[in-house]
């Protein structure tokens, strides 16, 4: 999938899926039950409902717009690819599911040697790799926990 | 009176070591973050967000406000030596400073630059002492029918100002506002859109949205973008000189500048950061543009005008004042930056409006003092002491800056309330405003929309309970109907009068890169 085409079809994919999510959220306003709303006036679920209609009609505009004129969306970059962005997405789902069970150090140390990879950061010397990986994760503990007295999650004492 | 010795007992606080470090430190993490291409001084305010948590409100307002001043200022400088904007707002300068650095005046042109943003911020600082008490009084004037006019206006003014994408910045604004009715309802104690969690019952907290709409995002388009033309041309720059002794601008030039350009600039800057969602590109396009109109050399325009880059960051570093008067009287941010600055009032629990100044005037002082310090000390003093060095500063390897942000933003968002959800609620933001921002919507009318949406119902259904439901009571309140007056012109002048040509007024970076107002 190349870049342009793939961010021509999200063009209209994207109002389409907020389409769909307004219509959740439309449906939802209607479970909305006021506990007392005088007759005439607005209600909890009323905001709700003007916005959903306003949003219907924009996101109507926008996709017109997507239609009818794909090349004013075919300005990505060359070459741009969404394998990194879901590779950093996937490193940070990772990250967050550990960072409580494997504490800061280690899960932070993973985190950030997956991001030095994705990035391509000194990917070839794998001792200033290395180094660099204990280097963020201790300025951000000396940062967090020695600065600011964050108490942050660790696997066995106080520091690991 | 009373006001004015509050105010002057600020610049008493900034003495104190703690506060005047963490001015200092703001100072220099928004001149980085500002001059770096793609990171804004909104990233950098967007990252200490959570930090307010865990220091004083005092400290945190004087470090975001030295940030915003250098974030403005230093965007002019990989802007004038290597013809990259650090922040849009520098867009002007690049266009007049590149052509003096070509010419191999690249130092007079940042000298200009910082004298242009030293007069415009500190102008900007004092109006806003000096008018605060004056917008207090008008604001005490507003009742509730025109709160709802004036936050109508405010958002009008965010979408339509976007004339390229008025209708995918109402989806952004209106995304914003249906985010923010996520909880319990604003007026009743009736819990909306939680899908029978406890979790989403006291709704989505502005930090997720911040730290993952300007944190996460950037790093997923720096990750889709490794790759650019930036690093080789940063490389190349190393090597570019800089002396010091050219960086002071020879009185002859300021003579022809005149200083008139720089006041008129200033209050120009000023203005425009009062109007919601105008920001600092525009107060630096409109102020050159004012500049050039009146200038008695225009053909130097476009060629390296001194008189172009002076007018610009006059302008936009004035904004930064004017900017903090709708957010601190009404909660109306005026621009990104300040948008955040509430989210850190709102932590520190500081409810923008009238009785702020009044009761609170104390904590808001050392800000404003921050702000003028920042301008009128700061920016010399970091040009002298930084400035041969900036180009190799801002070539840090992007592979080490983005994951060093990464862990920040995502330690961050878990410190604030010591809660994975908050961490996989700023990931889920930042995946949205990553395609947002490629698909061009605005991030920054997504979340104006989600502070001033509470707002804008609020004053809605407060103002129809009021008038027994009667919508009439929006027309024949002479406050609101001066608001509903003042939108339809700005509709008039925005939309409809003869389009002009633009120059720099956008609000996204050429690939959305940079969110900065």
């Amino acid at each position: 999938m190349s870049g342009n085409a793939g961010f021509l079809r999200l063009g209209v994919v994207f109002p389409l899926v907020l389409m769909v999510l307004t219509t959740i959220y439309f449906a939802a306003a209607f479970d909305i039950h006021a506990q007392f709303t005088p007759e005439g006036e607005m209600g909890p679920q009323h905001i709700p409902m003007l916005v959903s209609g306003l949003m219907y009609v924009a996101l109507l505009v926008v996709l017109v717009q997507e239609l009818r004129a794909p090349a004013a969306v075919a300005e990505t970059e060359e070459g741009a690819s969404l394998l990194r962005p879901v590779l950093v997405v996937a490193a940070t789902a990772a990250y967050i599911w550990l960072f409580r069970p494997l504490g800061y150090a280690l899960s932070t140390a993973l985190f950030v040697a997956a991001l030095f990879v994705v990035f391509k950061f000194e990917t070839r010397r794998p001792l200033v790799f290395a180094l660099y990986v204990v280097g963020v994760v201790a300025v951000f503990y000396g940062l967090f926990a020695g600065i600011f007295g964050v108490r942050l999650p660790t696997l066995i004492g106080d520091l690991i | 009176m009373d006001t004015l010795s509050i105010f002057a007992g600020g610049f008493l606080e900034l003495a104190d070591p703690t506060v005047l470090a963490f001015m200092i430190i703001g100072f220099l993490v928004g001149t980085f973050f500002g001059a770096m291409p793609g990171l804004t001084s909104v990233l950098a305010i967007a990252l200490l967000l959570p930090i307010t948590y865990t220091i004083d409100v005092v400290p945190a307002l004087v470090m975001s406000a030295s940030i915003f001043m250098a974030g403005m200022y230093s965007g002019s400088i990989t802007a004038t030596t290597i013809n990259i904007p650090g922040a849009p707002s520098s867009m002007m300068t690049a266009v007049e400073g590149h052509a003096l650095m070509r010419r191999g005046k690249g130092a007079n042109a940042l000298g200009h630059a910082a004298l242009g943003s030293m007069i415009g911020g500190s102008i900007g600082a004092v109006l806003l002492m000096a008018f605060m008490p004056v917008a207090a009084d008008i604001s005490l004037l507003i009742r509730t029918p025109g709160k709802f006019s004036l936050v109508l206006f405010a958002l009008v003014v965010i979408i339509i100002v976007d004339r390229g994408a008025m209708a995918k910045g109402l989806v952004a604004t209106l995304m914003g506002v249906m985010l923010a009715t996520v909880g319990i309802d604003v007026l009743q104690p009736v819990p909306r859109f939680n899908f029978g969690t406890e979790t989403l019952v006291q709704g989505i907290d502005i930090m997720p949205i911040v730290i993952g709409a300007f944190a996460i995002s950037e790093v997923l388009i720096q990750a889709q973008n490794w790759r650019s033309s930036l690093g080789a041309t940063l490389e190349k720059a190393r090597d570019i000189k800089i002396r010091r002794r050219d960086f002071l601008p020879p009185m002859s030039e300021i003579r022809e500048i005149g200083f008139f350009t720089y006041i008129k600039s200033a209050i120009i800057g000023y203005g425009i950061g009062i109007l919601p969602g105008a920001g600092g590109s525009m107060a630096a396009f409109v102020s050159y543009a004012v500049a050039r109109g009146g200038s008695r050399k225009p053909e130097e325009y476009g060629n390296g005008s001194r008189q172009g880059i002076a007018a610009a960051e006059s302008g936009n570093n004035a904004m930064c004042g004017g900017a903090f008067v709708p957010m601190l009287m009404f909660g109306i941010p005026g621009d990104p930056t300040t948008a955040v600055v509430l989210g850190v009032l709102v932590i520190n629990g500081l409810q923008p409006g009238p009785r702020l100044l009044e009761n609170q005037a104390d904590l808001l002082a050392p800000m404003f003092a921050s702000l003028f310090v920042s301008a009128l000390i700061l920016i010399p003093l970091t040009l002298w002491l930084f400035g041969p060095y900036f180009v190799r500063i801002v070539s840090i390897s992007k592979g080490l800056l983005y994951s060093a942000i990464a862990v920040v933003a995502l330690v961050g968002s878990y410190v604030a309330t010591y809660s994975v959800f908050q961490m996989s609620l700023a990931v889920m933001f930042g995946v949205l405003a990553f395609f947002m921002r490629k698909l061009k919507y605005s991030t920054v009318s997504l979340l104006l929309g989600f502070i001033l949406g509470p707002d804008l119902e609020q004053y809605m259904r407060r103002s129809l309970s009021l008038s027994d439901g009667n919508p009439m009571v929006f027309l024949t309140s002479p406050d609101s109907l001066f608001f509903l007056c003042l939108t339809a012109l700005f509709i008039y002048m925005i939309l409809l009068r003869k389009k002009k040509p633009r120059g720099g007024g956008g609000r996204d970076g050429p690939d959305g890169s940079a969110q900065e107002a």
